[in-house]
């Protein structure tokens, strides 16, 4: 499996090569086009159980796509997310990755798609009960909503939580307020991530949520 | 006439530069700033004739059913278009040949070309997208613009591209609303729900962002009070 990112970082779109055989593993809907040798198929993300708690408390779709190429060579299948920005792969090579509800784009199949309790400081957050995992071997893409930061993380870091979309197993993420309960809501920060440990966190430079919330109150 | 589509890809604009006595038909609505020494009639077909038929045909097709018609009194007058949603902008130029254009794709054309809905069957009616077709034809010019960059895809023998992400395509394509893969089941599980599989050699204008897909995933954000209100 190869692939190639077009159009980022406004308008990324991932062009997929699957050689025989090769399977591809996209969310619901993200298929914008492909060569008609491939096929198909809808399963359960991560089983029945799996996929009830994905849907209910991680935010995720019930159904991903398995893309297969059955024909004898090689077929290109082109890859993209809801929202306009950009799309980064992530190599995991035995190592596990949180990624935040919405922001799974497509994965190899040696990674396996999992869900984490996330505590009840990310449900207050409104980021969930749950989270995310994937582990395992393999190539990951993560989507978000304008540009894609990533930044090393060593020792401790402050983030807006809707602008978080993954981060590193080995981060750990507590919600929190910025600052004292006033000045946390006065400067329009309100609730924040402070991240912690060594390791790698993605940030997107825009959030769908907060678009929702400015034009919520001229509708 | 001179087009110069500038700011791509996000954010893209087009401007045109008239030569005495040449016109534009562009949608209504796209106009952000023009020149004096244009004359502007509107219409609902072609310039100086009534086109009822072709206007509800529009309306249907989930276009603005009037046109507007830009015709320069002076060398050096200019127009600025732009569609609605953040994306690219296309030019293609017909010779004799024709295009067909998903209907919200539409930007603009030369007087020289023809615009008429294309009616390619009730197997439209189905599509959650509601597709409907303009076909272009003549000689000259024809914009189009997209959600998102646009990419083209050589066609030779079969290729499916998904309702939401298609632009424009060569006459000479067949396509019929199918099913992603084997199982129609898998297909609207999958999200994918009915795909367009194109037959033939041509080549088709893919956007790499589907209107609808965005606009559910911001929908479901907005406020339901305001639902109830309607």
């Amino acid at each position: 499996m190869k692939h190639v990112v077009h159009g980022a970082p406004s308008f990324a779109h991932i062009e997929i090569t699957l050689n025989a055989g090769d399977t591809l593993i996209a969310e619901s809907g993200a298929m914008a086009s492909m060569d008609a040798s491939l096929d198909q198929k809808a399963k359960m993300n991560g089983g029945f159980f799996g996929a009830l708690i994905r849907k209910f408390f991680g935010r995720e779709s019930f159904f991903i796509s398995h893309f297969t190429n059955m024909s004898g060579r090689d077929a290109k299948i082109i890859i993209t997310q809801k929202a306009p920005g950009d799309i980064r792969a992530i190599k995991l090579t035995g190592g596990g990755f949180y990624i935040q509800p919405g922001a799974f784009v497509a994965c190899e199949t040696g990674v396996k798609l999992d869900v984490k309790w996330a505590g009840f400081s990310s449900w207050v957050a409104g980021e969930g009960l749950l989270r995310n995992y994937v582990h395992g071997h393999g190539a990951v893409f993560i989507g978000g909503y304008g540009a894609i930061y990533d930044k090393e993380i060593d020792g401790e870091y402050i983030i807006d939580s809707s602008h978080i979309i993954g981060y590193s197993r080995d981060i750990k993420l507590n919600i929190g307020m910025s600052g004292g309960i006033f000045s946390s809501f006065l400067s329009g920060e309100g609730l924040v991530a402070r991240v912690e440990g060594k390791g790698k966190v993605f940030l997107q430079s825009r959030s769908v949520r907060n678009l929702a919330n400015f034009i919520n109150p001229r509708l | 006439m001179q087009i110069d589509i500038l700011a791509r890809p996000a954010n893209t604009i087009t401007k045109i530069t008239f030569a005495r006595n040449e016109e534009i038909t562009a949608e209504g609505g796209s106009m952000v700033a023009m020149s004096g020494g244009l004359d502007v009639q509107t219409t609902t077909h072609k310039r100086g004739k009534r086109g009822i038929g072709r206007a509800v045909k529009r309306a249907f097709a989930g276009e603005n059913i009037f046109l507007n018609h830009y015709k320069a009194e002076r060398d050096g007058a200019h127009l600025y278009v732009a569609p609605n949603l953040s994306g690219d902008i296309m030019t293609h130029e017909l010779q004799g040949s024709s295009l067909i254009v998903q209907a919200t794709s539409f930007l603009a054309h030369e007087a020289s070309v023809d615009m008429d809905v294309s009616w390619q069957g009730f197997k439209n009616m189905l599509s959650s997208e509601g597709l409907f077709w303009l076909k272009m034809s003549g000689t000259g010019k024809v914009l189009v613009n997209s959600f998102g960059a646009i990419y083209p895809v050589a066609v030779d023998g079969e290729y499916i591209v998904d309702t939401g992400h298609i632009v424009a395509f060569d006459e000479g394509l067949n396509f019929s609303l199918s099913k992603a893969g084997k199982s129609w089941m898998s297909s609207i599980l999958g999200g994918e729900g009915i795909v367009c599989r194109f037959k033939g050699k041509g080549t088709v204008w893919c956007q790499s962002h589907s209107p609808s897909g965005f606009g559910n995933a911001l929908g479901r954000l907005l406020d339901p009070i305001v639902e109830y209100q309607q």
